[in-house]
């Protein structure tokens, strides 16, 4: 139970990093950025998948897994084991983007990257406790 | 117990990794369509769009050199060479924040003025970028050419290149490469290098900002990196 509200916390991070990302693409507004990079990334080609903007993506992606902290069981574990870690591999490949082609940092991803990355390591160790 | 939990771990972690990979390569963000550029930029050249180029300007009105709505309040008039490579750095770092925050706001409007101060090569650059206007994608084709931007002199912008960077902005590559040979074209050029030898331009990039009914204002800025530039604008505009 506490397991599943850690993850529950940390989705809310990640959906409060997402829905703004998402805002700032569909507003066409700059984010605030410390980093300087963020709108170089977002207005890079990495920042949509087939059309559809990642951080969209990212958003509907902590709300599935929010909706499985809801649900108890082992189905639940594993299914929220699958797109934690998706999305934790996709965090690593838009990591590489922003490194390697875009040439520029997006604070706001890295802290995505971050949440994902606890929230996977949870969703993990939830799939291998769930009773 | 614990080993079958193993194995359960692995197989989501398999299959994570074939959806991250299906998404990537098969729906493509940085799919098969990227060319490299000289720069180390990768660029769309699938001719879906050129989502880098296209989406900073989506939405925005474009006229011939303009960028931005004509009731704003001052011009902040540009003078660039493609082969430039601060021209690059500014349009690359900091465009996209003068067009989310001033253009798109409807404070500025943009106005290019293309100065072969580099060689010329330029001269084909320039050509093609007041080519993209007629067809209103002007500021696209100015970025996309500096996406592929080369060494100076080095002959980079050819042909193919132009093509090249008129399909990814989604102009009509014929009838831009015919278009920057147009007496249209040439004249446009002229009034270009004129109205930069009256401001008495000598580097590029240049900005001068005139507020309406106001004289024209060279910006001293700083640095071309967002926060160093946007200081001074902003500080011009309060003027």
């Amino acid at each position: 139970m506490r397991l599943r509200a850690a993850i529950a916390v940390v989705c809310l991070i990640g959906i409060a990093i997402a829905a703004y990302l998402t805002y700032v693409h569909y507003a066409h507004v700059a984010p605030v950025c410390t980093s300087g990079g963020c709108e170089k990334v977002q207005h890079s080609k990495y920042a949509e998948l087939s059309g559809i903007p990642v951080a969209l993506l990212g958003l509907i992606g902590y709300a599935v897994l929010f909706g499985a902290t809801l649900l108890r069981g082992l189905y639940a574990a594993f299914g929220a084991a699958v797109v934690a870690l998706a999305g934790l591999a996709f965090s690593g490949y838009l990591l590489w983007a922003q490194l390697g082609p875009i040439g520029a940092i997006c604070i706001w991803c890295v802290g995505n990257d971050i949440t994902m990355l606890v929230v996977a390591t949870l969703c993990v160790v939830r799939l291998l406790r769930e009773q | 117990m614990q080993r079958n939990r193993l194995v359960l771990l692995a197989v989501a972690a398999a299959i994570a990794v074939v959806v991250v990979v299906v998404a990537v390569v098969v729906l493509g963000t940085g799919g098969g369509s990227s060319t490299p550029t000289t720069t180390g930029a990768i660029i769309d050249s699938s001719g879906s769009g050129g989502t880098e180029a296209q989406s900073i300007f989506k939405g925005i009105p474009q006229h011939g050199d303009t960028l931005g709505k004509a009731t704003a309040s001052a011009v902040l008039t540009v003078y660039e060479d493609p082969q430039c490579l601060f021209c690059r750095q500014w349009d690359v770092d900091t465009l996209p924040t003068v067009v989310a925050n001033y253009v798109r706001t409807g404070r500025i409007q943009l106005q290019y003025h293309g100065i072969p101060i580099i060689g010329e090569n330029s001269i084909a650059g320039l050509r093609a970028i007041y080519a993209a206007g007629i067809q209103s994608k002007l500021w696209n084709m100015t970025v996309a050419l500096y996406e592929r931007q080369g060494e100076e002199n080095s002959g980079w912008i050819t042909i193919p290149v132009l093509k090249d960077a008129a399909v990814e902005v989604g102009a009509k590559p014929a009838k831009l490469i015919t278009d920057a040979d147009s007496k249209q074209v040439t004249a446009e050029l002229k009034a270009s290098f004129n109205d930069a030898k009256a401001a008495k331009v000598g580097g590029t990039p240049t900005f001068v900002l005139q507020k309406t009914l106001g004289v024209p204002q060279v910006l001293n800025v700083t640095g071309l990196e967002p926060d160093q530039f946007t200081p001074t604008l902003d500080a011009a505009l309060q003027q």
